[in-house]
């Protein structure tokens, strides 16, 4: 019970955090604050401005500043957009469902991709199979995201035409949608398949050790068995956590994916913002993709203590 | 520039530190428990077939293939004027294709291609490298603190980290960079601020195994403060968990640097790899199907990070050959 308190507090921290340092921001970084909340080249008068920092309240004290903030939070009210001229809160949830599902079905791939590869170049480690994979993992979790998914883009888009290049879909059907998605997915699950790869690799190598392990080989079990019925469960479970972590990593790939095959999720939506210096909706972005990631640590703090009995009865 | 000097410099010592180090601790396991677990080692590797050993041996060779292209990588970097035909600077006709007198062709604004990369890569290592030395620097601390005093000190100082890992690093630093419009140091700044936690955590379970070591309780005993036997007793001793986790900092350090760029947030007066493909996205060079453009930088980043990902993958194979694969 202690633990789980000392866990949820952190969570509160984490939480709290994240949104002082977004309420801070735009007022501790130089220029004007009221620039630094409407965004950069937004043309407006000395007046127009003056008229802003009352309704912003900027003029206020900090902790009445604060308590708007909050209040404006709660009411899912993120700011405005000067640029593309509607709330963000808008522009965020026309957009983010696009990235949550190019995230989810890469995540999903790539933890199952690497976490079987894995397992099996962690049990025959010795093998130049193995090697190569392990090689090849170890490459492409080198490769920048961006930099994959331009060679992707130029080898199967431009090179041999197999899939278009850019969008969501041309007419919103399933079919049409899962042929634009398939090479970002690729691209997407291939990366997070390499962070598994490695992790189930060790995990494997070091489970595989273990006293269970030559117990299941004295009942006469054959190597696969052991693998998958025995040492996979407990090797599998620092994937979890992996998960949840990487999910925020996934997400910053993601967003560099979308860029390069001009998908209309966060990720364009960020650069938009990063280019016209449209400073509310990048807040606004920080803080959705921020809680997002906070959110997929809590689950998996909880899938974790469902397939870790350990972690529920402290011994 | 001065950090990648001072790493040359220190290589050799360091070697023969960690050498030193590990003598130390093979006497300390030999007289404690570890006599265990090398029995069941050695066992293990007689009847399941499973030859750690060769596993090492493994590592090993990645390694050395590391060390090999991480030298190159240095010297391109340390001495750029050997190899590049141009100042980076220098114009010619832009958008040319690869001939004998441009070995890869010319950018948008006429600069010599290969020059450029040549001249990318001190920039590029040195991001990675100053940001590694800041957050190992950082984690080495607070790790050495919370593990050295424990208690509430610990509490706080972990609980710290925890909350810092959990926020996403990319967003928070595309942030800052769109707020703070960066200057190298200030990317070098964040990156290194940014990245600290997994190092302080490591730091802090292995301060809490020396800390109940034989010397650093008699070190205590004789009295001397907790500052010196930081330095003295323990630090010696985390350096061989260090460097691993050191150089797979600078690798991060460099992809993150590299995506910053792209996304044009980088520092355009310094050209590194990043910024480099950033443009050849940008200005046309992928329209044009330019590969001698956009290739090479990435190809540039990919090998380096590699090459530094495998030395330090190295280092933690030779943790885990010696003293069993329970260390961690």
């Amino acid at each position: 019970m202690h633990e789980a308190a000392k866990k949820t507090f952190r969570y509160v921290a984490s939480f709290l955090l994240i949104v002082t340092l977004n309420f801070a921001l735009p007022r501790l970084m130089p220029g004007d604050p009221v620039k630094n909340l409407i965004g950069e080249d937004v043309y407006v008068s000395e007046a127009v401005m003056e008229e802003l920092r009352t309704e912003m309240g900027l003029n206020r004290p900090l902790y009445e500043q604060f308590t708007a903030y909050i209040g404006d939070l709660l009411r899912f009210d993120l700011g405005y957009s000067y640029h593309l001229h509607s709330p963000v809160a808008e522009i965020l949830r026309e957009r983010i469902v696009w990235t949550l599902l190019f995230v989810g079905v890469s995540v999903l791939l790539g933890a199952a991709l690497g976490t079987l590869f894995g397992a099996y170049a962690g049990w025959k480690p010795e093998t130049k199979a193995n090697r190569l994979a392990c090689c090849g993992f170890i490459a492409l979790s080198c490769t920048p995201p961006y930099f994959l998914a331009l060679l992707f883009l130029e080898i199967f888009a431009f090179k041999l035409g197999l899939f278009p290049f850019k969008g969501f879909y041309d007419v919103p059907t399933p079919g049409s949608i899962a042929h634009h998605m398939f090479l970002p997915v690729t691209v997407m699950a291939l990366f997070s398949a390499s962070r598994n790869f490695l992790i189930m690799r060790g995990s494997v190598i070091q489970e595989k050790g273990q006293l269970y392990a030559l117990y299941a080989r004295a009942k006469g079990l054959y190597d696969i068995s052991i693998l998958f019925r025995h040492v996979i469960k407990n090797a599998s479970l620092p994937i979890i956590t992996l998960l949840a972590l990487d999910f925020g990593f996934l997400f910053s790939g993601a967003l560099f994916t979308e860029i390069v095959f001009s998908l209309n999720g966060m990720g364009t939506l960020i650069y938009d913002a990063i280019i016209g210096k449209d400073y509310p909706v990048l807040q606004g972005s920080f803080l959705v993709v921020a809680l997002a990631v906070l959110l997929a640590n809590m689950l998996a703090d909880l899938a974790y203590a469902i397939a870790d009995p350990r972690v529920r009865r402290p011994a | 520039m001065m950090q990648e000097e001072a790493y040359i410099g220190e290589n050799t010592t360091q070697e023969s530190k960690i050498r030193k180090s590990t003598i130390q601790e093979s006497i300390i396991q030999e007289s404690t428990i570890q006599e265990n677990t090398r029995q069941w080692n050695d066992f293990r590797s007689l009847n399941l077939d499973l030859d750690i050993r060769k596993y090492g041996k493994n590592l090993k060779r990645f390694n050395r293939g590391g060390l090999f292209l991480f030298t190159f990588f240095l010297i391109l970097a340390l001495i750029p004027a050997l190899f590049a035909p141009y100042s980076p600077t220098e114009r010619f006709i832009p958008y040319e294709a690869p001939s004998t007198a441009h070995l890869l062709g010319t950018n948008d604004i006429g600069n010599d291609i290969l020059s450029e990369l040549v001249y990318g890569a001190r920039i590029s290592m040195m991001v990675g490298f100053a940001s590694a030395c800041i957050s190992t620097l950082i984690g080495l601390m607070i790790g050495l603190l919370s593990g050295y005093f424990r208690g509430t000190l610990d509490e706080l100082l972990m609980g710290f980290t925890d909350v810092v890992l959990i926020i996403p690093k990319i967003p928070l630093i595309i942030i800052l960079g769109a707020f703070l419009r960066p200057s190298i140091w200030i990317l070098i700044l964040v990156l290194g601020l940014l990245s600290w936690e997994s190092i302080a955590r490591i730091v802090r379970s292995k301060t809490l195994q020396i800390r109940e070591a034989g010397y650093v309780k008699s070190a205590r005993c004789m009295g001397f403060s907790p500052f010196h036997i930081m330095v003295s007793d323990i630090f010696p001793n985390l350096v061989h968990v260090l460097l691993p986790k050191f150089m797979l900092a600078t690798a991060s350090a460099m992809i993150s640097e590299a995506s910053l760029s792209f996304l044009g947030l980088g520092d355009i007066s310094m050209k590194s790899w990043g910024i480099m493909l950033s443009f050849a996205f940008s200005r046309g060079g992928f329209i044009r199907e330019m590969w001698w453009w956009y290739l090479p930088p990435g190809v540039c980043i990919t090998l380096c990070v590699m090459s530094i990902a495998l030395i330090g993958f190295g280092f933690e194979g030779r943790e885990k050959e010696k003293r069993g694969v329970d260390a961690e």
